[in-house]
């Protein structure tokens, strides 16, 4: 009788013990998990405070901006193809059209109809494109020359992207001269931010007139990017972008962020720049990383005048195509307290985001509107922006 | 006691058609591969009808996962009648059965909330009035989508919780469709209520300037959340969708089933679901925390606490997969302990196993979904495929009587006098030795959470589940 009580009383212990573990394991969770004492006890993140060095001044220069001209086609191509996710290079946008409409396009199709061409007949390259391709007059292109200038007064010039449209690039560069400093070789390097569209599909106007200059990719390109490269004519020195710091001239460098990205692309690489006496400026094509994650990056990896945060130039992505999340309110309302001291902002911004900013009151550095830049709040094509000088 | 009185998905026994493993493998095979053709077919962004925009889909797998709960839970069938329910050729009955779903969905969506809610009261349930307005109509779709989809959400946490925690009460003794009428209105109504509670200041200050004089701006959660985005509520309502199912599946609605007064019980039911929910809600947002390292306001994707939130019901969902597996296809294992022993063990399993489809699905998605490596794609929801599947699980057991590795035969009445059994349980009964045992155990499950909140940081530190 006693050991047949020891027995229950030995599975009732065993019953209580299982409920209670499965109970208290929740009780933990519920009570401890989001309070001020968890996050008391997380580890704080050491700086790695990388010294890059410093240059004296950056100024950029806009080519161009504009990705596109009508906001309503390009998300209505997209829209219509299936969505965010859609490979771009199916979507039948030139340079990669067939003429077989939504959806249909193919790398090797599109590309077959011009390789001959590329790079030197941009212009009939172009033309034969735009009679297979979606909405054929919307793609503009993103670019902007950065001129650095280092602490022994030298000067060196950069690209970041090279836009989309051939026919819109090539002016823009004509507009802004890149046509003739590409052919004296003034430009050091063509940093390609990521594989988007309105970034890098344009690269046949950089390499028409400067086939070696050195070009940085992320090492997220999808595999018809890469053949593009070589199928524009490409003959330099590429340098895929693998590591997360890559120092480019004291001062300078090039951050690689690892993020997926709308339409099928992979990974930016944005520009990080220390100017002497004044802080941290930081240049993007996109920003897919989000500006906070990229300031939050250099923060914790690199060493910058006053360990402070003074400039922004490029698209932020946030609202690119003037749709909304409240997300991006979270960024409107916490901005103000990272300190930044010149914003310029445009492109895949958004003019939404561009206006919230400066309803709250934010450094942002106006643009003139010019040359088909829609909004004077922020800097169009054409304008230029300084950090330090 | 006839088995005309319990719900069909009771009065049936699910029986193997062949011993062993088998039943449960064919199963898997045929379902995985239902799941990729249709997959294929609705939602993946190469294929036919790309769904994936990802809203569209999104509202859409919800939407049907509602109204499979619907049809199967609150309205019992009607009006199929138990004789069709019972001699029809599974394939047939499933095939019926998800298409009057579908048909319905069809109906609510595009009848109540896009023409009757978005044309006569809100206007962001309307697509045609959004990009009337200006918004473009890629935008105007994806945001009538997300409102319809978040309102989907909710319900799939009141519906079923009205059925497995509050036992159908006070209407358990209509009749359908009455009963089927009234729950549905019932949770329709409290969704409609919880939805103005969380996502409508979401929905108002999607627009500019925000909506103040119709919504709540800036939310009032903004502070404590530290995010304006509903993805908070998202957060712990998708809690209490996956622990209304853990409860009715791998929980045997055990503990609370304990509780012998009925409207105790219920209400112990229906507030402790929401207090695991929250609590593991909690948990899966510090985990993150803890792996990732705390969040910057305002930032996008892995680092943003709104993404955080999201993926916090995400990570839930992951939880449900194996759970309703485990349930269905391996007659809830294990069965032979004691009750609290089998949950015991089965919630453990099932975390574990949870962990394991997460870092597949992380690892191998983007090879097969059309989706991109990587977590935090903006466009991106995991709970898409993972809904997807589970609804298909859902066609199988619900619609289909576990065709064809499982038939259903008719419960006797000594199986059907159990069901009626089950409701309070007398398994457990409070004794010194249960209480020593709870004490025990309840300083177990603490120290079980502290070491894993304490091993979190160093996962983060050591483990990368994407290259
Ligand atoms: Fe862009
Ligand atoms: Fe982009």
């Amino acid at each position: 009788m006693s050991k047949d009580n020891k027995s229950i009383s030995r599975r009732d212990f065993v019953k209580g013990a299982a409920t209670g573990l499965v109970a208290g394991a929740f009780a933990g969770m519920g009570m401890y998990s989001y309070t001020s004492s968890a996050y008391g006890r997380l580890p704080k993140t050491e700086r790695k405070m990388q010294d890059f060095g410093a240059c004296r001044s950056v100024r950029v220069t806009n080519i161009s901006e504009t990705s596109w001209f009508n906001n309503a086609h390009l998300i209505g191509d997209i829209h219509e193809a299936g969505g965010l996710l859609v490979n771009q290079y199916t979507l039948n946008w030139a340079p990669f059209a067939n003429g077989k409409g939504s959806a249909k396009g193919s790398y090797d199709e599109g590309i077959g109809s011009i390789k001959e061409l590329l790079p030197h007949d941009l212009k009939k390259a172009w033309e034969i494109q735009k009679k297979l391709a979606l909405h054929p007059d919307n793609p503009g292109g993103y670019s902007c020359l950065i001129e650095v200038e280092s602490l022994d007064g030298s000067i060196h010039k950069y690209l970041l992207d090279t836009g989309w449209s051939y026919e819109w690039m090539e002016d823009s560069f004509k507009r802004e001269g890149i046509d003739k400093m590409l052919e004296e070789q003034q430009i050091e390097a063509l940093f390609i931010s990521h594989e988007h569209w309105d970034h890098f599909w344009g690269l046949p106007v950089t390499v028409k007139y400067d086939n070696r200059i050195p070009l940085y990719i992320h090492d997220g390109f999808y595999e018809e990017g890469l053949r593009y490269i070589k199928d524009c004519g490409y003959k330099g020195d590429m340098t895929v972008v693998d590591k997360p710091i890559t120092e480019i001239v004291p001062g300078m460098a090039l951050l690689k962020f690892d993020v997926p990205i709308i339409n099928r692309v992979f990974g930016e690489t944005s520009l990080a720049f220390n100017i002497k006496d004044k802080g941290l400026v930081l240049i993007s094509g996109c920003c897919h990383q989000g500006i906070l994650k990229f300031a939050d990056f250099a923060h914790a990896n690199l060493k910058y005048d006053n360990d402070k945060f003074y400039g922004i130039y490029g698209g932020l992505h946030i609202s690119p195509f003037e749709d909304w999340d409240p997300k991006y309110d979270d960024l409107v309302i916490s901005l103000g307290q990272w300190g930044f001291e010149r914003i310029g902002c445009n492109h895949c911004t958004g003019h939404l985001t561009a206006k919230k900013f400066i309803e709250a009151g934010y450094p942002v550095v106006r643009g003139t509107a010019r040359f088909r830049s829609a909004s004077k709040d922020y800097l169009g094509n054409g304008d230029k922006i300084s950090f330090g000088c | 006691m006839d088995n005309s009185s319990v719900s069909y998905l009771e009065s049936r026994k699910l029986v193997k058609r062949w011993s062993g493993p088998i039943p449960a493998l064919v199963n898997t095979f045929i379902i995985l591969a239902f799941f990729y053709v249709t997959w294929w077919i609705f939602q993946d962004p190469r294929g036919l009808m790309r769904m994936y925009t990802p809203y569209v889909g999104y509202m859409v797998c919800r939407w049907l996962l509602i109204l499979f709960i619907w049809v199967a839970y609150i309205f019992d069938f009607w009006p199929f009648k138990r004789s069709w329910l019972r001699n029809t050729h599974p394939l047939i009955k499933g095939t019926v059965l998800t298409l009057v779903s579908v048909a319905a969905m069809i109906i609510l969506i595009k009848g109540f909330f896009i023409e009757i809610l978005g044309n006569f009261g809100i206007a962001y349930f309307d697509p045609g009035r959004l990009e009337a307005m200006g918004i473009t109509d890629f935008y105007s779709i994806e945001y009538a989508a997300e409102a319809i989809m978040m309102f989907a959400a909710i319900a799939s946490w009141l519906s079923p919780s009205w059925v497995v925690a509050c036992e159908n009460a006070p209407w358990q003794k209509l009749d359908q469709p009455a009963r089927g009428i009234t729950i549905a209105v019932v949770t329709f109504f409290m969704s409609m209520i919880v939805y103005f509670l969380t996502m409508h200041s979401h929905m108002a200050i999607l627009f500019y300037p925000w909506q103040k004089f119709t919504a709540i701006c800036p939310p009032y959660w903004e502070k404590f959340a530290n995010t304006v985005s509903g993805n908070f509520h998202i957060a712990w309502i998708m809690c209490c969708t996956v622990v209304v199912w853990l409860f009715e599946t791998i929980w045997e609605r055990y503990p609370f089933n304990l509780i012998k007064n009925n409207a105790l019980r219920r209400t112990a039911s229906f507030f402790g679901i929401i207090a695991i929910a929250v609590s593991l809600c909690f948990f899966l947002y510090y985990a993150q925390d803890l792996v990732w390292g705390e969040t910057i306001r305002g930032t996008r994707r892995l680092m943003a606490p709104d993404w955080r939130w999201l993926h916090v019901g995400e990570m839930a969902i992951f939880w449900l997969v194996p759970s309703l597996y485990l349930t269905f296809y391996c007659n809830n294992w294990p069965t032979k302990f004691s009750r609290p022993v089998n949950v015991c063990i089965r919630t453990l399993l099932t975390a574990a196993l949870a962990a394991l489809v997460y870092i597949i699905y992380y690892k191998t998605s983007h090879l097969f979904l059309g989706t991109q490596k990587g977590f935090s794609h903006p466009q991106q929801f995991p709970m898409i495929p993972m809904i997807w599947l589970i609804n298909i699980f859902l066609i199988n057991i619900w619609f289909m009587d576990g065709w064809p590795g499982w038939k259903a035969v008719p419960k006797t009445a000594a199986e059907l006098e159990e069901v009626k059994e089950e409701i309070v349980a007398h398994d457990v009964r409070w004794t010194p030795g249960l209480a020593k045992g709870l004490i025990v155990g309840l300083c177990a499950g603490v120290l079980l959470y502290v070491v894993i909140i304490n091993a979190l940081p160093w996962v983060g530190a050591n483990f990368t589940i994407i290259n």
